[in-house]
Parts: C-alpha cells; sequence; structure tokens
C-alpha cells in the first residue's frame, strides 16, 4: 500500500513515538515489533508531524533516530499533533463541510431533504462526483448527533437535524485560558483542538517541568474519565511494558494518579479478582471495554480514601504493611530551606525541629522503598537514617558507598 | 474518541481554503501555500490534488469555493464537556472567561479524580484575589506589550519594588508556582508570582526596547548504568530536557542533557536521586559538587541502623 502522511490506528504511533522520544537511542533493525518498512513509514509520518524536533544520529550499530525538545521553551506540546492526523475517506470530508454548510443559517431538516440538497446543490456541478445514498447520510448525521455537532429534534414522525452552534460558549474569551490548560491539564489536547479553530494563540505561557509524553495517553485517559464519571466497571486489555504480554483486568475505576515528577500517569481501581486496590500505568493500556454501573462505586472510593492515607507513590509493598521511616537532617545557619524543602515535600508525615541546625521528618508508608529517591536528594545532610524495614537503609548505604567509589571518596567509609 | 478526522489537520486546512476561496477564486500559489502554511510538511501531495481533481468535491474549476457560507463548525460534546471540568479548576480564577453557554453541559471530569501525588504543598495562592488581580494585570501587560511597576518581597523578606518588561510566565507542575520572567533596567529576574504585593500596568514599550532574555546552556553528560529498571526511569524524569542517548554497551548508556546554569543546584539533587545508576561524566563543576555532597555525607558515618 503506498505511503499516506494520514494514518488510522493510533496504537502504532503511540507505540513509536514514545520509542522516540523516551529512548531514541535503537536503530531500524531493532524496532521488531512490525516490519522495517512499518518502520520506514512511521519514522516518515512523524517527520512529516514533527520535523522540527527530529534529529538522528549514526555510529557503528547504524541510524537512530530521536525526537528531542526542551519542553521548557515551546508554548504547545508538538504531540498533540499526532491527534490530529486520522485518516478519512473523500466521502467524509466532502459530507461534512456540505452538511454543516446546508444547516449553517440555523435551519432544522430531515436526512432526506439533506441528501436531495447535496445532489442538487452541490454535487450537480461535478460529474464525476460519487454516488449519495441517503442511508450513508442518515450515518454520518447520527454519528455528528452523538459528538454533539449537531442536534436531532422529533417533527412528526420525521427526525429533523439542526446544529448545535447557538448555545456555546464565547470562546475567544477563553483564549489564555485555553493557553495555559492546552499544556497544564491532562486532556490539554482538546484545549488543542480549540485553539487550533483560534488562530492566532496567547504566546505568553512558558511550562518547567513539563511532562509531555502523557499526551499519547489522552485517549486512554478519556475513556477513563467517562468510566470514572458514569461509576462504570472497565475491562482493560494490558500490555505490560518490558515482556509485551497481553493481558486482562477488570476492575472499578477510581483515581488518576499523576506525577509530577515524571510524567506517569496511572489508574487506581479496584480489582474484583484480586479484591484489592491496583495500580496500572496509563501507557500500558492498550484498550479499555466499558463494563457495568458499579453500585459499589462509594464503597471503593472510601477504601481508596484509607488506603490512600500511607502511600509515597504507587507502590503497596508487601502485603500491606506498614514501613516506619525516620530521617534526621543537620544543615548550617543560612540554609533554612532545608526543613521548608522537608515540609513541601513530604507527601506524608511529619517534620520536627530537633535544634536550630537539625529537624527530623517522620513517616508511616506502604513501602518506604519508593521514598528511596527522595532521601537520596539529601545526600549530605542526613545525620541519621532508620527504617523498620532494614532493605530501605541497607539499600542507602550500598548506594551511597558505590557512589563513593565511583567519585573516588573512599567508600570504606560507609558501614 | 479524541482521535478522530473532524479535530484534524486536514478538515482544519481545508476549512482555512474554503473560507478563503469563498470570496474570490484561490490561485494554484495561494492554495499551496494555505496547506503549507497550515498543515503537514507532506500535506501539499494529497490535500491540493484532492481538491483540484474533485477527489473532494469542494472547490469548482476556478478554484472558488462551492459552499454557500464560509465553513464553521459548532463545538463537539466533548469539547463542552472539557470547558467545563476546568470551571472546577482553582486556577480557573485566574482567567476572565465567559462561561455562557455551558450552564446544562455536565463536566468530563472533576479535578479530585486527579491525585498528583508528588507535587509540592506549597503552592500559589489561586483564590487569593491580591494574586488573581496581581496575575491579570502581568497577563494583560504581556498580550498588550506594556511595562509593569511591580512590589514584591524576596527570598529574605525584603520589599522591592521596580519598572520591568514582563516577557513571559512560567507554570511549573511540580511546584504548583508561577514565574514570571521580567527584565529590569539592568537584569532579568525570575519573579515569584506568589511573592507578588501589587502591580500597575504602565505605558506600552516599543518592540525594541525588549530582547528575550538569553538562557545559559551547559551540558551535563551522565553515564547510565542499567539496573533496577533505572533506564526507563532516568530517561522519563529527564524526558523534558533537550537530551541524547547513545547505547555505549549492554547496559550503559551516555545520556547528554542541555539545561539552564541557573537551574544547576536543582539538577544536581536530581541526578543524586538516582544514586549509583547515573554516573556525571561532565562537566567538572558538577562533578565536583557531586563528590561534594558524598564527603558531607560520608563524615556523618556510619549511618544509624
Amino acid at each position: 500500500m503506498a505511503y499516506r502522511e494520514l494514518i488510522k490506528n493510533f496504537a502504532r504511533i503511540r507505540s513509536y513515538m514514545r520509542e522516540f522520544y523516551v529512548y531514541g537511542f535503537k536503530s531500524r533493525e531493532e524496532y521488531t515489533e512490525k516490519s522495517v518498512r512499518s518502520y520506514d513509514n512511521e519514522r516518515r509520518r512523524v517527520e512529516s508531524w514533527l520535523g522540527e524536533h527530529m534529529s538522528f544520529h549514526q555510529d557503528a550499530g547504524g541510524k537512530t533516530v530521536f525526537l528531542s525538545v526542551d519542553s521548557r521553551h515551546i508554548p504547545h506540546n508538538p504531540l498533540h499533533k499526532a491527534f490530529k492526523a486520522k485518516s478519512f475517506t473523500g466521502k467524509d470530508i466532502t459530507l461534512h463541510f456540505y452538511i454543516l454548510d446546508i444547516l449553517a443559517d440555523g435551519c432544522a431538516l430531515s436526512a432526506g431533504e439533506i441528501t436531495d440538497r447535496i445532489c442538487t446543490a452541490y454535487l450537480s456541478r461535478f460529474p464525476d462526483a460519487f454516488a449519495l445514498d441517503e442511508s450513508t447520510v442518515r450515518k454520518k448525521l447520527k454519528e455528528y448527533e452523538s459528538l454533539g455537532l449537531l442536534r436531532a429534534e422529533k417533527s412528526g414522525r420525521e427526525v429533523l437535524y439542526r446544529r448545535t452552534d447557538s448555545v456555546h460558549p464565547v470562546l475567544d474569551s477563553w483564549k489564555d485560558a485555553l493557553a495555559f490548560f492546552s499544556e497544564e491539564d491532562p486532556l490539554g489536547v482538546i484545549g488543542s483542538f480549540l485553539t487550533d479553530a483560534l488562530g492566532e494563540p496567547f504566546d505568553g505561557f512558558r511550562f518547567k517541568h513539563h511532562y509531555i509524553l502523557h499526551a499519547l495517553d489522552s485517549d486512554i485517559l478519556c475513556e477513563l474519565l467517562l468510566a470514572i464519571d458514569e461509576r462504570r466497571a472497565v475491562e482493560l486489555t494490558l500490555q505490560s511494558l518490558r515482556g509485551k504480554k497481553e493481558y486482562q483486568r477488570t476492575v472499578c475505576p477510581l483515581k488518576i494518579y499523576r506525577s509530577t515528577q515524571s510524567g506517569r500517569q496511572y489508574l487506581l481501581g479496584y480489582h474484583y479478582r484480586g479484591r484489592r486496590m491496583v495500580f496500572f500505568r496509563l501507557d500500558s493500556i492498550r484498550q479499555i471495554r466499558q463494563g457495568e454501573p458499579e453500585k459499589q462505586f462509594d464503597t471503593y472510593l472510601a477504601l481508596q480514601k484509607r488506603f490512600d492515607r500511607h502511600l509515597w507513590g504507587v507502590s503497596t509493598g508487601i502485603e500491606r504493611r506498614l514501613d516506619h521511616l525516620e530521617m534526621t537532617i543537620r544543615y548550617s545557619p543560612g540554609e533554612e530551606f532545608i526543613p521548608r524543602r522537608l515540609r513541601r515535600e513530604k507527601r506524608h508525615g511529619r517534620v520536627e525541629m530537633l535544634d536550630e541546625q537539625t529537624c527530623r521528618f517522620t513517616a508511616d508508608v506502604y513501602d518506604a522503598s519508593e521514598m528511596l529517591p527522595w532521601l537520596r536528594t539529601f545526600t549530605g545532610r542526613i545525620l541519621e537514617l532508620k527504617c523498620s524495614n532494614p532493605a530501605v537503609t541497607d539499600q542507602f548505604q550500598q548506594d551511597l558507598k558505590r557512589m563513593a567509589e565511583l567519585y573516588g571518596g573512599g567508600g570504606d567509609a560507609v558501614q | 474518541m479524541l482521535f478522530s478526522e473532524i479535530y484534524g489537520s486536514y478538515f482544519r486546512v481545508v476549512a482555512a481554503i474554503l473560507t478563503e476561496a469563498a470570496d474570490a477564486p484561490l490561485t494554484q500559489a495561494r492554495l499551496t501555500a494555505l496547506v503549507r502554511e497550515k498543515g503537514f510538511s507532506e500535506s501539499t501531495l494529497t490535500i491540493p490534488r484532492a481538491l483540484q481533481t474533485g477527489e473532494w468535491p469542494l472547490l469548482d474549476d476556478s478554484r472558488r469555493s462551492v459552499l454557500r457560507h464560509k465553513p464553521t463548525m459548532p463545538l463537539t460534546l466533548l469539547e463542552k464537556r472539557w470547558l467545563k471540568a476546568l470551571l472546577a479548576d482553582p486556577r480557573i480564577a485566574l482567567f476572565d472567561v465567559d462561561a455562557s453557554g455551558l450552564e446544562d453541559v455536565q463536566p468530563l471530569y472533576s479535578p479530585d479524580v486527579f491525585v498528583p501525588f508528588d507535587r509540592y504543598a506549597d503552592g500559589d495562592p489561586y483564590e487569593d484575589p491580591v494574586y488573581i488581580a496581581c496575575f491579570r494585570t502581568v497577563l494583560q501587560a504581556i498580550r498588550e506589550r506594556r511595562k509593569l511597576r511591580i512590589s514584591f518581597r524576596g527570598k529574605n523578606g525584603t520589599h522591592h519594588s521596580f519598572v520591568c518588561i514582563p516577557h513571559r510566565l512560567e507554570y511549573s507542575a511540580k511546584d504548583d508556582k508561577f514565574r514570571l520572567l521580567a527584565s529590569g533596567k539592568h537584569a532579568v529576574n525570575w519573579i515569584n508570582l506568589g511573592r507578588v504585593s501589587s502591580c500597575t500596568l504602565l505605558e506600552a514599550y516599543p518592540p525594541a526596547a525588549f530582547s528575550p532574555p538569553q538562557t545559559h546552556t551547559e551540558e551535563l553528560v551522565l553515564m547510565l548504568h542499567d539496573e533496577r529498571n533505572g533506564l526507563e526511569r532516568v530517561l522519563l524524569h529527564f524526558s523534558h530536557f533537550e537530551k541524547e542517548t547513545r547505547r555505549k554497551s549492554e547496559g550503559e548508556y551516555e545520556i547528554r542533557i542541555r539545561y539552564d546554569r541557573d537551574d544547576e543546584t536543582e539538577l544536581l539533587i536530581r541526578v543524586l536521586s538516582f544514586g549509583p545508576v547515573l554516573e556525571v561524566k561532565a562537566p567538572d563543576r558538577f562533578i565536583q559538587l557531586v563528590r561534594e555532597r558524598i564527603q558531607n555525607q560520608l563524615g556523618y558515618t556510619p549511618l544509624g541502623v
């Protein structure tokens, strides 16, 4: 099949864009999920949409393609473009403009009347144009009704269709808000669609620590939000991120946990079969099937609230036992930002001042090993570290010893 | 759902073409220029041909639109539900939006469905009237290219007031704070909006009076030793930087990150958070900073168990 710039299926491009953006060191031959030709086509598409952010390097392993962008310096997430590349037929685009044109003056017409007008006022001018029957038009009208572009009204035995413009917000007043929320909201891609309709967007915002990859999971997120809003169970088709193995889980979706420090997003849901709360990474979800309404939704939500009290991140540890952790920090005069840091960055627990230059952080969490990356940010100031789970302090000390060896700091000093 | 042609680039480009071709025929050159300006880089291979061959019967032989009106599209239900959801976000108070037309719309989600579990706790006060007024004044000044007199508390509590040219507002989801990048008489300043006590709009400035502040970019070279899923954790964590990764050998990767030197301390603790999975190779100054932290820590040994 000849190459086309647009795509029918999002799943494959989602996977390639993630590879190019996060990793970017694989050569063409290492993309083994599909054929080499498929790789060439996907790479060409991404280049067509995001050429300015694409780079490559050549080494002994071959040519590698990668996406590289400092998201602090750009006002708009370039990955949103992938959602604007859906393929369609000639009939789709033609009917889109014809139908909205016919109904543009606010009238309400039946499928038959719209079909007649399309044939007489538009298609009759093109001798070689496609043939059109009423059922095709009716199908398109129903599709547009479900999207909210048209409203159906009963008139006797007929169904009439009318555009829904009359009850719209004035988008011009949203221009600045759209520039902000298109980037900051988890479903910002919708804001990007709206911004496209506005013309010149506001350019006054930039975003630090701005993770843009989540945009590729927007469709999945949207499905989950609809299920949560309707309090429905969902059947998830997942693919393990390492082994690539596919599997299914049926859960009651409750919350979306988002990391502002890695960009990862997780669904927290009640897993019926396992009878417990489980996290699923959104980028591992391939498909969602909406299930039945869940009568116990409030019960599960209350469970989630209790569960959340001792979560540091998204690890539930082993057997849900709590780890008790204490870290004593020493800082110099003039470094009062250190206790301030503890207070603003801690997610649970408490901070107590021991003297003018010493403070202690204490917390009880399901899995204290999840805290290690944060604890290490205080390297150089940790006077004492205690944990009821000795594996945590052991890991900290081993890592410190290895770092001392890496940087030539006399690792023997660490016990 | 979101991946639909009605939101797509091609529909938007064709709408722009039909808008311009509503009043007068388009030249071939103008048709191509519109596609080049608004479409993807290879859209010129498809859209002009489909419109001119009648495959998409929307332009007549003289390249004039066959539609009776300039094309417009109502908002979809999903778009309206998303806008309605934003109205429950405390940050919407910063913007003067007209919410009429959304009264009967069900929000797509409630803000508490999201749990930003590692967001810092001292975010900006989005419901404070003074903060809101200052935010809107800053936004207006940026939009209208006007100077500002701004008063704020410095880090040490000292009061400052000066006239500046506001360049842009920067938001950090991790800090949940806005900062203003502004040029004063002598220097470029980052001002936490949460510390601003008053803002006064002044006269417009000539474009020549201002050029965007330059950043001082440095390159950090890291060697990643892939263990404990370190490869994915590190690459995702630093994915918002301009970066390049090369595999040096099995389980060993070199990562080059370009960063703003003003953010060096923050980057240092982020590198430290990965422990021995990340080894700093350059610049030397950065290596020295890591070494000092480790030496200080070793000074506290043995760590209590």
